[in-house]
Order: C-alpha cells, then sequence, then structure tokens
C-alpha cells in the first residue's frame, strides 16, 4: 500500500499529461484531466510526505540502479510545493485564455509533465534516477516556452529564449552526469543513502574536489549561480505565465536541492573547500541581480533577476556549511518559490492585460483602480525585499547569520565580508521593490498615460484571484509561524551534515 | 496577564488585517480601528499597573534551527509597560483624530489599517525580548512608514519622500541586520537575556564592539541622526496624523528604545557609545540650528523631532552605568505626548487655514482659543517650561548626562553636556519664534483663505523650489519642484469643516497628558529625577534663548527668522543639500546598475553566445562540405564503401 502510494504519485500526474497530450484537442476533457489529475497528485503528495512512505525496488538489475523514491525533511516541503502549485497553475490556467501557439490540452500537459519530473527529482534516492527525473522536466518547459511563449514578440526571440533555456540546462545536467558518474565509479553505488552514509570515505581529497567541482557547476547552471544565469531572465520574459511560475518556483529549486541532496553529504571536503568560492559568487549574485533590477525595464525580466539575487542568499548559506545554513537554504528555497510563484502570477496577470511589461510605458495606477492585483504585487514586493513577518525573511536572516558563524574550518573572514555583502543586497532589493510599486502600484508617471494604457486594468476576479489569495496566505502565514518549514527539515539537516541517514 | 502582553501586539496587526479586508466600508472600519486602540490601551494599562518581569513570554515558539537558539520571547517590565502604554495612548488619540482628518479621504480605511499595523510594529518591539522580534517589529514599522507617508500617492512629492525615507532608513538598516548577527553570534541565541548576559571577554571585545556600532548605524537611520537625518523633514507629505504617529512615540523613537535595552552591553563599551555620542550631539544641535530657519511649521516640527530624539540618545551615549537608560526612555514618554500634541494642533491649524507654511499661519491661532492654548502648552513643553512634563524629562536627562560627565565620563559626556545646554537655548528660540508667528496677527491685513491657500502655493513653487535633479530617486521621471505640506489633502476638504467633538478631544487629552504626563512617570524609578543646579542652568538657557528669539522678532512684529542672512536661511531651509547629497549617491548606485546591465549582456552572456555562434559556424562548414557535385560525391561514396570493405575483412580476421 505504502509503496504503490509512492508509485502513484509519480503515475497520476505522467498519465494525466500523456492523456493530455495524446487526446483529440476538441474533445473538451482536459479541463477534468488535468484539474483532477493535478489535485488527485496534491493530495498523494500531501498523504506520502504525512506517511514518510518509500518505494525501492531494484529496477536495472545489471547497473545497480534502483527504484527508490522516498521522501525525508530536506525534500517533504519542496513535494508539496510542487504539488500545490502546479494545482495553482491549472487553475490559473483554466480560468484565462489559453496562450498562443497550441491547444490547451498540450499546454496543461506539459504542465503536468513538469510536475512529473520535479516531484521525482526531489523523490528520488538514487543518482541516476534523480538525472533521468531532472532531464524530464526539460522538454515540456521547452515546449511552454517556445511553442506558448509571449506572443508579442517575434519568433527568433521566442525560439532564441527556449533555445538558451534548453541548451544551458542541458549542458548543466551534462555536467552533473559526469560528476555522478565519477561518483558512482569511485564510491561504486549509486544510492544516495549509501552515498550520504559514507560521507566522502574513500575518496582522497583532489578527487572529491574535483567531482564537488563538476557537479556545482553542472547545478549552479539550474540554480542559477552568477555568471551562469544568463539564461534566466529571457526564459522569464518569454514563458507563459505557468512556465514562469513552474520555472521560478519548482525548476530552479532543483539546482540548490540537487547540492544539499548530492554533493553536500556525499562529498562534505569538496564541497567545503570550495564552499569560498560558492559564498562569493552568490553575493556576487546578490548584488549584481539587485543592481540590474534597478534598471530593468521589462517587469517579468526584473523579477527574474530579483530571483538570481534571492538565490544568492540560498548559496551564501549553504556555502556555511553549517546546520543553521543548510536549514536557511532549505527554508529560503521554499519561500523564494511561494514568492517568485505569487510575483508571477500577478506581473502575468498584468502583462496579459497590458500586452507588454514595459515599465516604461505610462499606464493607470493599480491602487485605486485595480487594488487587488495590487495589494498582492505590494504583499509580493514587500516579501521580495524580505520584510521580516513575511516568508523570505527569515531565509535571508538565517542565511546571513550562518554565514557569520560558519562551520569549522570555513574562511570566517571571507565568509563575513560576504554577510555585510549580502547585507547591502536587503538595500539593494528595497529599492528596486520600491521602484516598482512606485511606477506600477502608486502610479509614478501616470499622468501622461493617454488613450487605451490610461484604463484601469481589469482587476483579478474568481479561481485567479483565489490562487493569488492562497499565495499571499501562505506568504504571510509561513512568515509569521516559520516553524512549519522549519521543523520538517530540523532534523534530516543534522543527518546531511553528519554523515549517515536517520 | 501573559495573554495580555501577546495581546498587546497581537491585537493591532488583528486589526490592521480586519482593516484592510473592511476597505469598502468605512464605518466598519472606524469600528475597528479606534475600538481595537481602545483596547489595547486598557491592556498596556493593565501592563503598567501591573507589570509581570519576565522576558519567557512564548510568542509562537521558539524556532527549531539546530545550534542557534531563537526563543522568540516576548517580556513585560516597568520599561515596557510605560512605554506600551505612551505608545498606545498616543496611537488611541491619533485614530481619533484621523477620523475627523481623513474623513473625507477615500483611501481612510488604508490609511486606518496602517496606522494599526504600525502600531502593532512598534508594540512589538517594545515587548520583544528577541532580536530577531525587535527587527520584525523594527522593519514593520519602516514599511508602514512608506506606506503612510505615500498615502497620498498622486502627488510625486509624496510618493518621493516616502521612497526616499524607506530607502535611507533601510541603507541603515544593513547595518542593524549586522549587529543584530553579530550580538547574537556571540550569545548563540537571539534571545535578549542571553545577549546581555555574555559578559564581555578580557580586554577588547571586537565583535561586541561592531556589534553595537553597527547597531547604533542602523538606530541613526531610522531615528535620524546626522547623516541619515534628511528623510525626516521631507516625511512630511504624509497626513499630519502619520507624521504625528512616525515622529511621537514610535518609529523615530524606537531607536531610543532598542539602545535601552542593550544598555548594559552599551555601559561596557566606550567605543559604540563614543559614536552615539557625537553622533547625537551634533544631530541636536544641528537640527535645531535648522528649525529655527523653517518656514513651514511641519518642517520645523520635523526638525525639531530630529534634535529633541538626538536628546534622548545623548542621554543614553553619557548615562553613568548605575543611573541606566530610564532618563532617555523618560524624555522618549515626555517627547512623545508634546510632540503628538503639536503635530495634531498643527493638523487641525493647517486644515483650517488650509496651509502650513509659516507665513499663511501668521496670527491664525490667535483667535481660536482652545487650540491657541493647546499649542501654547506644546510649544512651552518643547521649549522646556516648568511644569509642563518637557521640562522635567529633559532635565532629567541633562542631569543624567552631567552626572556621566562628572563621574568619569570623559570627554564622551562632556560633548553631550555642551551640546545639551546649547540645545536648550535653540529650542526655546525657535520655539519662541513659532509661538511668535503662530500668536501675532500679521501686521499687514490678513488674506483671505483661499488667498493663503495661494500664497501657500506660491511660495512652495516659487522662492523655494527646489528643484533637484534626483536621477537615482527618480529613475528619469520628470522634475518636479518639492512641495511641503498636504495641498491635495487640504484642498479637498480642509476649509470649512469644524473639526468633531471626539477629535478635538483627543488635542485636549494630549494637551492634559502633557501637563500632568509627569504623574505617569513617577512610576518608573529614576524617571523624573532633576538636579537643582542643572535646571537652573537649563532654564537660564531656556529665558535666555526666548528673550533672543523675541529680541531678533521686535517682540513678535517680526519673523525671528528674517534676521538671519538671506542666503544662509535659504540653504538652511533646504537643510544644506542633504537631500542632493542622498540623490547624488542613488545616482552612482544607478551608474553602477546600468554598467551591471552592459557587463551582463555584452561579458558574461558573451561566453554563451560565441559558443553558439561557433557551432553554427562548425555546422555551416560541415554542410558545406557535403555540398559537391555528383560525380565526386559518387567517388566519395565508393571511396567510402571501399574502405568500409577493406576494414570489415581486416577486422574479421
Amino acid at each position: 500500500m505504502a509503496t504503490s502510494l509512492m508509485t502513484l504519485l509519480l503515475l497520476v500526474p505522467l498519465l494525466a499529461a500523456l492523456a493530455l497530450l495524446t487526446l483529440p484537442s476538441t474533445s473538451g476533457g482536459e479541463r477534468v484531466i488535468a484539474l483532477g489529475g493535478s489535485l488527485v497528485t496534491a493530495v498523494l503528495a500531501v498523504v506520502v510526505v504525512s506517511g514518510s512512505y518509500q518505494v525501492d525496488r531494484s529496477w536495472v538489475r545489471s547497473l545497480g540502479i534502483r527504484w527508490h523514491f522516498a521522501v525525508d525533511g530536506l525534500s517533504a516541503a519542496l513535494v508539496l510545493l510542487a504539488a500545490l502549485l502546479t494545482v495553482a497553475v491549472i487553475v490559473h490556467a483554466l480560468a484565462g485564455p489559453t496562450p498562443a501557439g497550441g491547444s490547451r490540452s498540450t499546454y496543461l500537459g506539459a504542465v503536468l509533465l513538469v510536475e512529473t519530473g520535479a516531484l521525482a527529482t526531489f523523490l528520488a534516492r538514487d543518482a541516476v534516477l534523480f538525472f533521468i527525473a531532472f532531464e524530464v522536466v526539460l522538454v515540456p518547459m521547452w515546449v511552454l516556452i517556445r511553442r506558448f511563449g509571449d506572443d508579442h514578440v517575434s519568433d527568433e526571440r521566442r525560439s532564441d529564449a527556449a533555445g538558451r533555456f534548453i541548451l544551458f540546462t542541458v549542458f548543466g545536467s551534462t555536467l552533473m552526469l559526469i560528476g555522478i558518474l565519477l561518483l558512482i565509479w569511485n564510491q561504486g553505488t549509486s544510492d544516495l543513502d549509501t552515498l550520504a552514509r559514507l560521507h566522502g570515505d574513500g575518496l582522497t581529497r583532489p578527487l572529491q574536489i574535483t567531482i564537488a567541482a563538476v557537479l556545482l557547476t553542472g547545478l549552479a547552471i539550474k540554480v542559477p549561480i552568477w555568471p551562469l544565469h544568463t539564461w534566466l531572465p529571457s526564459a522569464h520574459t518569454i514563458a507563459p505565465t505557468a512556465g514562469s511560475v513552474l520555472l521560478a518556483g519548482v525548476l530552479l529549486k532543483m539546482g540548490t536541492y540537487g547540492i544539499v541532496r548530492l554533493a553536500v553529504p556525499a562529498l562534505p571536503e569538496g564541497v567545503a573547500a570550495l564552499s569560498p568560492v560558492l559564498a562569493i559568487l552568490g553575493v556576487v549574485g546578490i548584488i549584481w541581480g539587485g543592481l540590474a533590477c534597478l534598471v530593468e525595464r521589462d517587469l517579468k525580466r526584473l523579477v527574474a533577476y530579483s530571483s538570481v539575487a534571492h538565490m544568492g542568499f540560498v548559496v551564501l548559506a549553504i556555502a556555511s556549511g553549517s546546520d543553521a545554513g543548510l536549514q536557511a537554504a532549505l527554508f529560503g528555497n521554499v519561500a523564494h518559490g511561494v514568492v517568485s510563484a505569487l510575483l508571477f502570477f500577478v506581473v502575468g496577470d498584468l502583462k496579459e492585460q497590458w500586452g507588454s511589461a514595459d515599465l516604461s510605458v505610462a499606464r493607470a495606477a493599480l491602487r485605486d483602480k485595480t487594488p487587488r492585483l495590487g495589494v498582492a504585487l505590494v504583499f509580493g514586493f514587500a516579501a521580495a525585499l524580505g520584510l521580516p513577518g513575511l516568508v523570505s525573511f527569515w531565509g535571508e536572516f538565517l542565511a546571513l547569520y550562518a554565514a557569520w558563524s560558519p562551520a569549522p574550518g570555513r574562511p570566517v573572514a571571507l565568509l563575513r565580508t560576504c554577510v555585510v555583502v549580502g547585507a547591502m543586497g536587503i538595500a539593494l532589493a528595497a529599492a528596486y521593490s520600491l521602484r516598482v510599486l512606485r511606477i506600477v502600484w502608486a502610479g509614478e508617471g501616470s499622468e501622461d498615460a493617454q488613450g487605451e494604457v490610461a484604463k484601469a486594468v481589469p482587476d483579478s476576479t474568481g479561481p485567479r484571484w483565489g490562487v493569488v489569495v492562497t499565495l499571499l496566505v501562505a506568504v504571510v502565514g509561513l512568515g509569521v509561524v516559520p516553524h512549519l518549514l522549519l521543523r520538517i527539515s530540523e532534523l534530516d539537516v543534522v543527518a546531511v551534515l553528519g554523515g549517515g541517514g536517520r | 496577564m501573559i495573554w495580555v502582553v501577546r495581546l498587546v501586539v497581537l491585537l493591532p496587526a488583528l486589526a490592521g488585517l480586519a482593516g484592510l479586508l473592511a476597505r469598502r466600508t468605512p464605518l466598519v472600519a472606524r469600528g475597528v480601528a479606534v475600538g481595537s486602540a481602545v483596547v489595547v490601551v486598557a491592556l498596556a494599562v493593565a501592563l503598567f499597573v501591573a507589570p509581570m518581569d519576565t522576558a519567557d513570554i512564548d510568542s509562537v515558539g521558539a524556532l527549531p534551527l539546530g545550534n542557534l537558539s531563537a526563543p522568540l520571547h516576548l517580556l513585560s517590565d516597568q520599561l515596557s509597560g510605560v512605554v506600551a502604554l505612551v505608545v498606545s495612548l498616543v496611537v488611541l488619540t491619533i485614530q481619533v483624530f484621523t477620523v475627523w482628518y481623513l474623513r473625507d479621504d477615500p483611501r481612510y480605511t488604508q490609511f486606518a489599517a496602517t496606522v494599526s499595523l504600525f502600531a502593532a510594529g512598534m508594540l512589538l518591539v517594545v515587548a520583544s525580548a528577541d532580536l530577531a522580534l525587535t527587527l520584525v517589529g523594527w522593519e514593520v514599522m519602516g514599511w508602514c512608514s512608506w506606506l503612510l507617508i505615500g498615502h497620498d500617492s498622486e502627488r510625486f512629492a509624496a510618493r518621493r519622500a516616502a521612497y526616499k525615507a524607506f530607502l535611507v532608513t533601510c541603507v541603515a538598516d544593513i547595518a542593524m541586520v549586522v549587529g543584530f548577527i553579530a550580538l547574537s553570534v556571540r550569545a548563540r541565541s537571539t534571545d535578549l537575556l542571553d545577549v546581555l548576559t555574555v559578559h564581555p571577554s578580557a580586554g577588547t571585545d571586537a565583535l561586541l564592539t561592531l556589534g553595537l556600532v553597527c547597531v547604533v548605524i542602523g538606530v541613526a537611520g531610522k531615528s535620524g541622526l546626522v547623516p541619515f537625518h534628511d528623510w525626516l523633514p521631507d516625511a512630511m507629505e504624509g497626513p499630519t496624523p502619520a507624521s504625528a504617529l512616525i515622529h511621537a512615540a514610535t518609529m523615530v523613537a524606537a531607536g531610543t528604545y532598542v539602545i535601552a535595552r542593550l544598555f548594559p552591553l552599551y555601559a561596557f563599551d566606550d567605543a559604540a557609545r563614543t559614536v552615539l555620542a557625537v553622533l547625537a550631539a551634533v544631530t541636536m544641535v544641528y537640527t535645531a540650528l535648522l528649525a529655527f530657519a523653517q518656514t513651514d511649521l511641519k518642517r520645523l516640527l520635523a526638525y525639531s523631532t530630529l534634535s529633541q530624539v538626538a536628546i534622548m540618545l545623548g542621554a543614553l551615549a553619557a548615562a553613568p552605568a548605575d543611573v541606566g537608560p530610564v532618563p532617555a526612555v523618560s524624555h522618549l514618554v515626555g517627547h512623545a505626548f508634546f510632540k503628538a500634541l503639536l503635530f495634531l494642533g498643527a493638523g487641525w491649524l493647517a486644515a483650517l487655514v488650509g496651509a502650513t507654511a509659516l507665513d499663511a499661519l501668521r496670527g491664525r491661532a490667535r483667535d481660536r482659543r482652545a487650540l491657541r492654548r493647546a499649542m501654547a502648552i506644546g510649544l512651552a513643553s518643547l521649549a522646556g517650561v516648568p511644569p509642563l512634563i518637557g521640562f522635567f524629562t529633559k532635565d532629567t536627562a541633562i542631569d543624567a548626562a552631567v552626572e556621566g560627565a562628572t563621574g568619569g565620563g570623559g570627554l564622551r559626556a562632556w560633548i553631550v553636556v555642551v551640546a545639551l545646554f546649547a540645545t536648550t537655548a535653540l529650542t526655546a528660540a525657535y520655539c519662541t519664534r513659532a509661538w511668535l508667528l503662530l500668536d501675532t496677527p500679521c501686521p499687514t491685513p490678513a488674506s483671505t483663505s483661499s488667498a493663503a491657500n495661494d500664497s501657500f502655493e506660491v511660495e512652495h513653487g516659487g522662492t523655494r523650489a527646489r528643484s533637484l535633479t534626483t536621477s537615482a530617486f527618480d529613475d528619469g521621471m520628470p522634475l518636479t519642484p518639492l512641495a511641503v505640506g498636504e495641498p491635495g489633502v487640504l484642498t479637498t476638504h480642509g476649509e470649512h469643516k469644524p473639526i468633531t467633538l471626539t477629535a478635538s478631544l483627543s488635542v485636549f487629552a494630549l494637551a492634559a497628558l502633557t501637563l500632568f504626563g509627569t504623574l505617569l512617570l513617577l512610576g518608573l524609578d529614576g524617571a523624573v529625577h532633576v538636579g537643582v543646579v542643572s535646571a537652573t542652568v537649563s532654564l537660564l538657557f531656556v529665558a535666555a534663548g526666548a528673550f533672543a528669539a523675541w529680541s531678533m522678532s521686535e517682540r513678535g512684529l517680526r519673523d525671528a527668522a528674517e534676521r538671519l542672512p538671506t542666503r544662509l536661511r535659504a540653504d538652511a531651509v533646504i537643510g544644506f543639500g542633504a537631500d542632493t547629497a542622498y540623490a547624488r549617491v542613488g545616482s552612482g548606485v544607478t551608474a553602477l546598475a546600468r554598467l551591471v546591465v552592459v557587463l551582463d549582456r555584452d561579458v558574461v552572456d558573451a561566453y554563451p553566445r560565441a559558443t553558439a555562434v561557433t557551432a553554427r559556424q562548425l555546422g555551416r562548414i560541415g554542410v558545406r562540405l557535403h555540398r559537391a557535385v555528383p560525380a565526386s560525391a559518387l567517388l566519395g561514396v565508393v571511396v567510402g564503401i571501399v574502405v568500409v570493405a577493406v576494414l570489415g575483412v581486416t577486422v574479421w580476421q
């Protein structure tokens, strides 16, 4: 029973996706299949997480690869996030027009396929399985960007954004595969639990550093860590709302999760040796993303750059190597997932109405005429600037705390410098968040708006507003009671750092 | 009782949330805002009367964080009881006043909800026994101040002032965050008691000094110490109740409370206290001078706030360890009452006249007896006239500083003492000037209300026009001269609407508190401790300052500030270009940002693009190689087959 539930969790979205993709587009059943599939998956996810189910079967016997999926503190929150965000995305997609470029069933099918891959990535306990799951998401995401991307721009730009996305991430996962193979070759197993229990035993220090460098570079592209981030802004700008939300809320998390799941427990020494590099790159990302946001004109691109900055905090937390740091990283991961999903839903809706997301176009202010989207935007950007009391604050504050007092053996002076620079990133975040709110919400320059753009945008209603409200509740709720998330990861974090599973 | 502490914080927060949900029903919003404020006052009275003297009250439970202990406790003691009561009283009067002041404002519900949330932030800071919680309250206040100052977001000046206020304080908060982290790393805990009980290690404790100095810088941001002071006068763009709230008992004064809580650590750290002493001394004198030159009543009050808050912080910097932080908190209380009174009085007056410029307000208080008395009490208290609360609290602060100076505080304490006496004289001078302007009828025939309004506009658009190049703040938006006050609000519903009884009662309540509030302070040990010598000296300074202003004004016939050199005065009105300096920093950062964007596109992204171009070129070369005339292609195929056949045969063997 327990094992079949785990398999069902992966099978339901997969089958729903396949049904949607093969269904004739005129049948009209896609609404039921997509919504039903995602809801059942979400329920299964909750059940599987609360029951800590797992499945462990032999799969490719000749290679020793096992069909091993399990849930623990590191992955539980991400599994829930992926499953629930997919429901939100589907509800949102069904409540509005499907982006031009293909049938609605293809669109929804791609979304569910992404979910399948993401869930499998978070649940996989076998390195090869992890890699396969990691790859599953690429093609459907490419379809979302390439075919359903923003139809206001030229086909060439869509193809460029989608191509960038696929080439960058495939390059990254190739590196990751090399790293995984090196790891398996040297440790003789692909089982992640065993690898964690070995905790780098039997690997020489240079070897650990080499494998860690390869693995981290591969995963860094997905996170993305500066300077490997240039695929992200264009992908976010072009992707439809569903694509942007899944990209920011789920796909980016796979990168940091991969670092915590694969690299940190299996190669402790290697990661420790590379942690100064990680910290510096993370902090450069924080500042770089924040500065880019200060002058960015496209709202979706701006949110994408802010993602680079936020993931910088997560990377900094990982670099600290302490258990508070790992907690901060996992928390920051989920926090960013919720906040960026909220922002992309709101910004996506605005872009749908505006036709573009160019901030330099004078438009009617949201504040009085479009209060719901306005409030959501205010909360979203308040969370983006790390306002205490909202969810992202705890991730950032704990990341800075952890980096100030890192695990023994890490370069304290360097990390403390990184903390100071990272804290400056918070001020930059305030600057760009308020800049956006000043223009979009308070209506800077709205006096010049003429014609169509001077009219107020229709406000969010119905299911779409429901989705936004749910995310708002999550942003505030997890901000006031961060324990909910921290408690999930508490014990397993210690296990990851100390070696040996539970 | 534990729940009382929790509710004091929770209730305003919930009221804020409820106000947000009730945005379409102003009546409900009014009820929620005022009703919750009343309940909070009742709860605060309970805490004031019977403080629990504990710092172990669970709030949302400890954070499970491995090697960092973050219990997120709340506390309740005498100090927190007094401050919580003052905050809740001021918030109540402001909520009542706002019902009248913004009665026709379509955004009243949002405003009232934000005020409630603001109060929740401040009360959280007051009741917090955990650095993380303090930071939460601290930043929530900052965020609410952004909303309140930018309330009239149609106006460019309001949007800009809100943006400026949040950014300036946020820059200082970088240091605050680092400071709190440094302090909690020392104790491996964010709990206030743990942080305080880790005693300084022998010799120099670099981490402690760093943490404390950083907290001073963070406090300097919100409390408006030089060089962060310039956001506060601009914050006058918010509606007057918002100004009263920000200035009187919450955001600006919160820094005093935070440092007072950490005082046991500061008492051991001369370096951090010297930084605080210098900043406070410079700020209190400099801003008092600027206050004297202002042409706008609200801006004058804003500069006086900066000066008064610096007095509190100066007391913290100079007080000897055994006197402790109580004198500073005492002045916080006194200042809260009379400054709220002055702001609400100014708002009342401005609503009647339709302007906040002193020229327009000349003599306008004279024929309104109640308001005149309220303003007189407020200004006298600010100047430090006995027996008003301002006299007692300020002289308690001076006494503490003098004790510090004579008790081995050295240069640090002496700087503060000298600055305190200078400030006393200056404060009396600008209070006298303001009073003479408000009370003496204009020698020229008074203009009508609408004419006054016009002159107000002309005044701001013309002589005091501040054409600032603010590319960083404004991001290429069209430049507009920065006007002060709230013409939008004032012209929409400023005139001919008599004040309601409840709103005027709220002003009188504050006047009564200014008169008799000293009694409240008697409940706090050491809160009223006036030295005979220092009080006499300071009274002499008050008299001297008042007399100087009076004689400069030729017995009230002229504006005393007109005697200043014109050029100097014009510069003083715009704060000696501090705003331009901020804008320059901003444009520097923007320039850097533009550079980053260029680098991002042309350097960081060049490598992937180069790879793509190379791959495409290689592909083209490959294609070209495969494109050949049939004969030679056939030849190629034949050769290929032969090679394969030969290989096959050789390998077979």
